[in-house]
């Protein structure tokens, strides 16, 4: 099996190629980002523009042509409608020329799985951290298997926040990593801090970070901020593994790149004796090879999709994603 | 005299222990690394304060809690348990209903628990449910943090336990109708936010 896999949920068009597993090649444009943030409109068009010489380019990276193709893959949410719809257009358009397979698959679930399939992870509990989530999942065969939210943000994700307090803090918009910068050296002073269970909140946190500004250092304020919401989202993770006795954990997401957030779960991994693993940015930045990964996994467990009933889904949850494999 | 080492949570290690002749475990809340120094500490001590309150309280009126003994910066001495918790157990169904009723008499008495799991429900040998690890309790009238009790317990167990839980949980609250109707509130918000400047 060939697949390919187009990823368009928000910024990042995304392809990649995956054959039996083995990722072969991920391209990728990224809309540029002003200071407003994303326009998904424009972002779209920005898709639709570069669709076809991003898998021009992941199909010469991978030595390949268009008929080597078995499989294709897109995302189907969650994400912005106009920009899913790019990604949707292209695959559907793509399985009809060719007549093969088409794949409609979960954005969060191609983080998670390209990660875990690499590391060889058989039941792990998973700290999904991106821009609009922020999830404690872990494997249930309860109906059907899927990831199981044990916990997550009752209002914004923490990459949002993130986010967020970099505009209010007029940062370049490169989101957590200029507040990581700007963070450095910086000293610690207390923030609410909002953890219930395995659930939490940020935007008490948020709030009260932008207050800060007008009468604190920067720095000091980008890392206490920092600090308290990585520290939020590991004690809840930490919860999850203790009640599910599960010994491994998957840190994934866009956030996931954060080398403070990686460097907390491998200390908490540590105390306990747990694995646990991060993949490498280029899978916890939006990505295509992702989508082709579970795609693959997908055909191969007869979940193709008739073409009719490719649809979108701007709010798909990852609990409801069948993960048949 | 401290001597071993009997179980572990997320946040505690608990070891076994004597104190006046009465058997006792120490609940020591451990220095976590991952969390920077000034951080740990201050929810070290605020936890162990607050939980060492919440459970004279809920003891004062009549719940199954451990008694506490003694207290210290980041620990707790308080009486033994000879038991084991319901997520390691995998008991019988009617644990689930101990669960449901004594929840309910938790929240007749104002207290929401905040981490209401099997892991914090501990099944002794003569077949009594002890609720314990009160560091995220809070004292509270608030239908919203009792909804959220429920919706963690019925998040971390499956179908069967959660019925025969919340329908003991009706009989036995003194507001359930207020309480259930906010949790199929909270169920119903759209959690997920629509991603704008988004990571990942
Ligand atoms: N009073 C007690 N008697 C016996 N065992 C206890 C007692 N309190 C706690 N334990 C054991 O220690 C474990 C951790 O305690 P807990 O209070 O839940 O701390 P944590 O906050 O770390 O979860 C429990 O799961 C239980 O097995
Ligand atoms: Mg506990």
């Amino acid at each position: 099996m060939v697949v390919l896999g187009i990823e368009s949920s928000a910024h990042t068009f995304g392809v990649g190629v995956s054959e039996n597993g083995k990722i072969l090649s991920n391209e990728k444009v990224m809309y540029p980002i002003g200071a407003g943030g994303i326009i998904p409109a424009k972002a779209a068009d920005f898709h639709a523009e570069n669709a076809n010489q991003i898998i021009k380019s992941a199909l010469a990276k991978a030595g390949l042509t268009m008929g080597d193709i078995t499989g294709v893959g897109y995302t189907r949410g969650p994400g912005l409608g106009p920009c899913l719809r790019i990604g949707q257009l292209t695959a559907k358009t793509i399985a009809a020329k060719y007549s093969i397979p088409i794949m409609p698959v979960n954005h969060a679930l191609g983080h998670i799985e390209v990660a875990r399939l690499a590391v060889g992870f058989k039941d792990p509990i998973v700290l999904y951290v991106s821009g609009g989530n922020s999830q404690i999942l872990g494997f249930t065969e309860e109906k059907f298997k899927h990831y199981h939210i044990y916990g997550e943000t009752f209002d914004i994700g923490i990459g949002n926040m993130l986010d967020s307090f970099a505009r209010e803090a007029k940062l370049n918009p490169a989101w957590g990593s200029s507040v990581a910068k700007l963070a450095e050296n910086g000293k610690y002073f207390d923030m609410p801090y909002t953890v219930k269970g395995m659930d939490f909140t940020f935007t008490g946190l948020l709030t009260n970070a932008v207050k800060c500004l007008a009468d604190h250092d920067p720095k000091d304020v980008a890392f206490s901020l920092q600090e308290t919401g990585f520290a939020m989202v590991c004690e809840a993770a930490e919860r999850a593994l203790l009640l599910t006795k599960k010994r491994e954990i998957l840190l994934s997401g866009g956030v996931a790149q954060s080398k403070r957030l990686s460097e907390m779960m491998n200390l908490i991994a540590k105390a306990h004796s747990f694995r646990m693993y991060n993949a490498p940015n280029e899978y916890n930045a939006d990505n295509g090879a992702m989508i082709a990964v579970v795609a693959e996994k997908m055909l191969d467990a007869g979940m193709q999709k008739p073409i009719e009933k490719c649809d979108i889904n701007q709010k798909y949850r990852v609990d409801s994603a069948e993960v048949r494999w | 005299m401290v001597t071993g080492k009997i179980s572990e949570g997320a946040e505690a290690v608990i070891y076994e222990t004597e104190v006046l002749d009465i058997p006792a475990v120490v609940k020591d809340r451990i220095k976590k690394e991952y969390r920077i120094a000034k951080l740990d500490d201050e929810i070290r001590r605020a936890r162990t304060k607050k939980e060492a309150r919440i459970l004279a309280l809920a003891s004062s009126k009549g719940v199954n809690v451990p008694r506490v003994l003694l207290v210290e910066e980041h620990r707790l001495y308080l009486t033994k348990l000879d038991g084991g918790t319901l997520n390691v157990l995998k008991p019988s169904k009617k644990a689930f209903g101990d669960a449901g009723r004594m929840l309910a008499k938790l929240h007749n008495i104002n207290v929401s628990h905040g981490d209401y799991t099997p892991a914090n429900l501990l099944l002794d040998k003569s077949g009594r449910l002890w609720i314990i690890d009160f560091g995220l309790a809070e004292i509270t009238n608030s239908v919203e943090e009792k909804a959220l009790d429920i919706l963690l317990m019925k998040r971390s167990v499956g179908k069967a336990e959660y019925r025969d839980f919340a329908e003991a949980y009706a009989k036995g609250s003194d507001r359930s109708e207020g309480i259930l109707e906010r949790l199929g509130e909270i169920e119903r918000r759209g959690r997920y936010q629509t991603r704008t400047l988004l990571t990942g």
